[in-house]
């Protein structure tokens, strides 16, 4: 070589270029082997994922806010098994390529415990072969399309535990008190993935058998601004109930043209998508009296959510609070339970111990967490929103609730769901 | 012996750092560059267009996904990942051969071709959201980690040196184009298309097979990507995606190869870092920087600094 | 017969709206060569504008108004202190303003936070037509797009301005010769641009979710309008985009799937391309 540049000095380059972009994890590299056991000493660390920018940012607020709040309160009481816990935030950007990423990052260099979070179904399945590779815990908030064989490793995985309603949970304890009250037609309207078709096909299930009918179904791309077509479909169709499960822009987009046209007279909406966050962007002068049903309300008026609500005022007063955020804030206190009962922060520990686990304090009322297939048994409600509403404080009235509500069992080749 | 550039003396130690890291450090960073190496080939497939042919691309995230699905759903039905390979790179070549001819042979250019592109990611997405059937729709498709023949893909330091080699391969492969006699008809297009056709070169040939390999190699670095990540759902066909691509190759410099792929791994773990040290506010930082580079560095970060090295190198 | 008549309110109101959305974009695109990638986050600021200032008590008129002015403050600075610098660069300019869009959507977010806005419809009920129906603000809005449009026709071919404007994307050098003062010009258009786009955002405010990525929703599309409209044809071009993107969404939405609409609509857009590189109305409209 002409260029007088010699092999070592070439290799030492190099070596200084590799230990530059290794910087972070050199500084890891000395920490304790993370196995599936789990750490013994320390901190008890908790990797959060959450939406805190991109498409479903709104969401990301109270989903982060809900589970800092459980652990704050895990600390005061003195932590779990004497040990502090330790939140690593993580932004997930809405996008599974990013959750991958990030998901990796929380098991392998931050070397987390356990992880909490993951918004959307996508986030969720993309954490699913993270969390399995790594044999950690994953606890997932969102109301959910169910579990079903084809999305393992996202759902059906003996690692993961969900923490919201399904379908049958959400829609069936209120399908009934719906169809007396405004009629059985019912016109269906969903973004075009599987929690709204699957959400759908179980509603329309139930309302056959109630003697209503689906007189039509949208399925409509993600970020369509438009809705003039699909609101004119809805004349013609004469519904007498709009379900809706739109997600994201799309829903306020919707109902706001839906309101705007006029064609709100002759019909009443339903949305399963749209808790405090979504209802307060679509605005009250377009939501009056639309229905809304969750597992949780701001406004249900029991002493535990009280206190939550008093908790959450004090120490995230900017933040809309909702049912996501509050099933993280009940996944940080069953895996609190689930960890001081086994002793240890082991995978398999805390997984046995979480099976079957009842949380007494929940916001909403007592949650348990179904052994056989990770899904939480929970309350149910449907609710009003009221004409004229000013903020979260007053804007729904519960109208029909059950206190508890047992899944629809999951679609999973194994059940109950055990360690393969 | 021709003296090599100062792009050759960078890319030398670049290659023989990324070539050490796993003997220095394992764990997620070993796991994290592989993927960002994927990245910076799909990088390196936008460079071609743009620093090469005067092309700019919105559309590389599409034959990225589209390299992703084809290989995930070949391993689903036929549990054959060369198969998949295969159809990654039929695909890839086929779609972006196709949409080539179609617009270069009516004289498309410019920023129509910038919006025929961000057309092809929309597309893409919608499509790939539609097909639940086929791709899983929104809620994604799994893709286990893969082997070709004997070299299995399970381990993260197998996969890092397939990406090693991919990466490898991909820039001497670039390097070798602009050399080449079909890279300097590039390179003449993108100076003037016109006065090139008038020397009678078939121009819109030359860009359509500029635009099929681009698309054949990107949707290779997708498939690999899909077997590492283990996750593919339809954002990566998305137009945010596909200019995150541009980001990167911009920042780091479009008139260099290596500045490209430099720019698409320095920019992925720049923003890998931020978020864990200011989840909130990250993507702010992020775009006051690209301001920044765009406005005071046109060449991008790397290819400025390689130009003052080229300066030197011709005073030499 | 009613479900003509809807179909066709539709795609009035459709092509109409989308008409608005993009006319910021095409006078930029179209007389000063600017790909002005930050419109997406100029129509968010109008939102937000509106917002705070139909939240301060300001009658929803003049808080439209404001948000044009304020969205017209931020283009002319961003005009002064970058893009000037930078006219007759295509692909940079297109860079830069990704970039003023990436800082600017964040901005909102650490101003207004990231729960959704709403400002409530200024003119609730609707208006039957025959038996199908259309809301009273949806109307007002129409309407708007429609006076707009003419008026951008109106300043390009009937005032001084306009003859200058298009004296000078004829030919740049001619038009300074005989004394245009380009410069100053081109800051007019694209301070213009921005408060068009300030204003749609602002007017579309009441029917759309407001949040810092509204953008993202529009600018494809918007870019969709004017470049298969035309490149220079602002008015024509912009109305025959529109119809296209958003009518022919409409159209097929009436007999296929939503998906199938959008995307066949997409597809037909890069064949009209091929077909008019220079767009559906194409520059001809400039030069007559």
């Amino acid at each position: 070589m002409s260029t007088g540049f010699s092999r070592r000095a070439l290799l030492k380059a190099g070596l200084a270029g590799a230990s530059a972009l290794a910087a972070p994890s050199l500084l890891t590299a000395c920490a304790p082997k993370s196995t599936s056991t789990g750490s013994s000493s320390g901190p008890i660390k908790v990797g959060v994922l959450s939406p805190l920018s991109g498409a479903w940012t709104v969401y990301g607020k109270a989903h982060s806010a809900g589970f800092r709040l459980a652990v704050d309160e895990i600390n005061a009481a003195g932590g779990t098994l004497g040990r502090r816990w330790e939140v690593v935030l993580a932004d997930t950007k809405t996008e599974p390529q990013v959750v991958t990423e990030q998901a990796n990052r929380l098991v392998r260099e931050e070397r987390v415990d356990f992880l909490a979070g993951t918004f959307s179904s996508a986030e969720r399945n993309a954490a699913g072969p993270v969390a399995t590779n790594a044999d950690k815990l994953l606890l997932y908030p969102t109301f959910y399309e169910g579990q079903s064989q084809q999305y393992h490793p996202g759902v059906c995985n003996p690692n993961v535990f969900m923490f919201g309603p399904e379908p049958t949970e959400q829609v069936w304890p209120h399908l009934e008190y719906v169809v007396k009250k405004h009629g059985g037609k019912f016109f269906l309207i969903g973004s075009d993935y599987v929690w709204p078709r699957e959400t759908n096909r179980l509603t329309k299930q139930k309302l056959t058998e109630l003697g209503g009918s689906v007189v039509g179904e949208v399925y409509v791309p993600f970020n369509t601004p438009q809705y003039g077509a699909v609101i004119d479909q809805i004349r013609r169709a004469r519904a007498q109930v709009v379900f809706l499960s739109l997600t994201g822009s799309d829903t306020v987009n919707f109902r706001r043209q839906l309101a705007a046209s006029g064609a709100k007279k002759d019909l009443v909406v339903w949305t399963v998508d749209d808790e405090e966050a979504a209802t307060t962007g679509v605005g009250p002068d377009a939501t009056a009296g639309d229905y809304v049903s969750f597992d949780y309300f701001w406004s249900i008026d029991t002493p535990n959510n009280r206190k939550f609500r008093a908790a959450v005022t004090k120490k995230y007063p900017d933040v809309i609070m909702s049912t996501v955020g509050v099933a993280m804030y009940n996944a940080a206190h069953l895996a609190a339970l689930a960890i001081e009962k086994a002793g240890s922060v082991g995978t398999d520990e805390v997984r046995r111990a979480l099976e079957g686990l009842t949380f007494d304090g929940a916001p909403q009322g007592p949650v348990t967490m179904r052994a056989l297939d990770h899904q939480a048994v929970l309350p149910s409600y449907l609710a009003q929103v009221r004409p004229g509403w000013t903020g979260p404080d007053d804007m729904f009235t519960v109208v029909h609730q059950v206190a508890k509500v047992e899944p629809a069992t999951a679609q999973c080749e194994t059940l109950p769901l055990a360690k393969s | 012996m021709r003296r090599p550039g100062p792009e050759t003396l960078l890319a030398v130690p670049v290659f023989v750092a990324l070539f050490y890291v796993p003997y220095l450090i394992s764990g997620y960073t070993v796991f994290i560059l592989a993927q960002y190496m994927l990245y910076g080939v799909l990088a390196l497939t936008l460079c071609l267009l743009w620093g090469l042919g005067g092309m700019v691309s919105f559309g590389q995230g599409a034959f990225f996904a589209l390299g992703a699905y084809a290989l995930g759903i070949t391993v689903r039905e036929l549990d054959s990942p060369w198969l998949g390979l295969l159809l990654a790179v039929v695909l890839g070549a086929g779609v972006a051969g196709a949409v080539g001819w179609f617009l270069f042979s009516a004289n498309v250019r410019d920023s129509y071709f910038v919006l025929v592109t961000l057309a092809l990611s929309t597309i893409v997405y919608v499509v790939a959201n539609a097909q639940s059937g086929l791709t899983g729709g929104f809620n994604g498709m799994f893709v286990p980690r893969v082997s070709f023949g004997p070299l299995s893909l399970s381990g993260d330091l197998s996969m890092y040196y397939l990406a090693f080699a991919v990466t490898l391969a991909s820039y001497v492969g670039a390097r070798l184009v602009q050399a080449s006699a079909f890279g300097r008809v590039l390179v003449s297009i993108r100076e003037n298309e016109d006065r090139t056709q008038a020397l009678g070169y078939p121009t819109a040939l030359y860009k359509t097979a500029a635009f099929a390999l681009s698309g054949a190699v990107a949707a290779v670095a997708g498939a690999l990507y899909a077997t590492d990540a283990g996750f593919v759902s339809p954002s990566l066909g998305g137009v945010l995606f596909s200019t995150t691509v541009v980001v990167w190759v911009a920042v780091g410099g479009r008139n260099s190869f290596l500045a490209a792929l430099v720019g698409a791994i320095g920019i992925s773990a720049l923003s890998n870092a931020l978020n864990s040290v200011v989840p909130e506010y990250w993507q702010l930082l992020l775009g006051v920087l690209f301001v920044l580079v765009i406005v005071f560095f046109r060449r991008g970060v790397v290819g400025s600094l390689l130009m003052v090295g080229e300066r030197r190198h011709a005073r030499r | 017969m009613d479900r003509l008549l809807a179909t066709g309110i539709d795609l009035t109101t459709s092509t109409l709206v989308l008409a608005l959305v993009s006319l910021g974009l095409a006078v930029v695109f179209g007389l000063v060569r600017v790909i002005n990638m930050g419109h997406g986050a100029m129509l968010a600021l109008g939102a937000y504008l509106a917002w705070s200032l139909t939240g301060a008590g300001w009658p929803f008129p003049l808080a439209v108004a404001g948000a044009a002015v304020g969205v017209a403050a931020v283009g002319f600075v961003f005009e002064y202190l970058v893009i000037r610098h930078f006219y007759g660069r295509l692909f940079d300019t297109l860079l830069i303003s990704w970039g003023f869009y990436l800082v600017v959507t964040e901005l909102i977010k650490v101003v207004w936070g990231s729960t959704l806005k709403s400002v409530p419809n200024p003119l609730p009920g609707s208006i039957a037509i025959g038996g199908a129906g259309i809301g009273r603000y949806e109307a007002v809005v129409c309407v708007i797009s429609v006076l707009l449009l003419t008026a951008a026709g109106a300043v390009l071919y009937r005032t001084d301005v306009g003859l200058r404007v298009r004296a000078m994307i004829g030919n740049r050098e001619m038009a300074q010769m005989l004394g245009v003062d380009a410069p100053r010009l081109y800051r007019g258009v694209f301070v213009a641009g921005s408060a068009l786009a300030g204003l749609a955002g602002a007017l579309i405010a009441p029917l759309f979710s407001i949040e810092p990525d509204l953008g993202t929703l529009w600018l494809v599309r918007a870019f969709f309008v004017v470049t298969v409209g035309g490149l220079g044809a602002i008015v024509g071009g912009t109305v025959v985009g529109s119809a296209l993107i958003a009518g022919g969404t409409v159209v097929f939405s009436v007999f296929s799937p939503q998906v199938f609409a959008q995307t066949v609509v997409f597809a037909l857009a890069v064949i009209a391309l091929r077909a008019r590189p220079t767009g559906l109305i194409g520059r001809t409209a400039v030069r007559a």
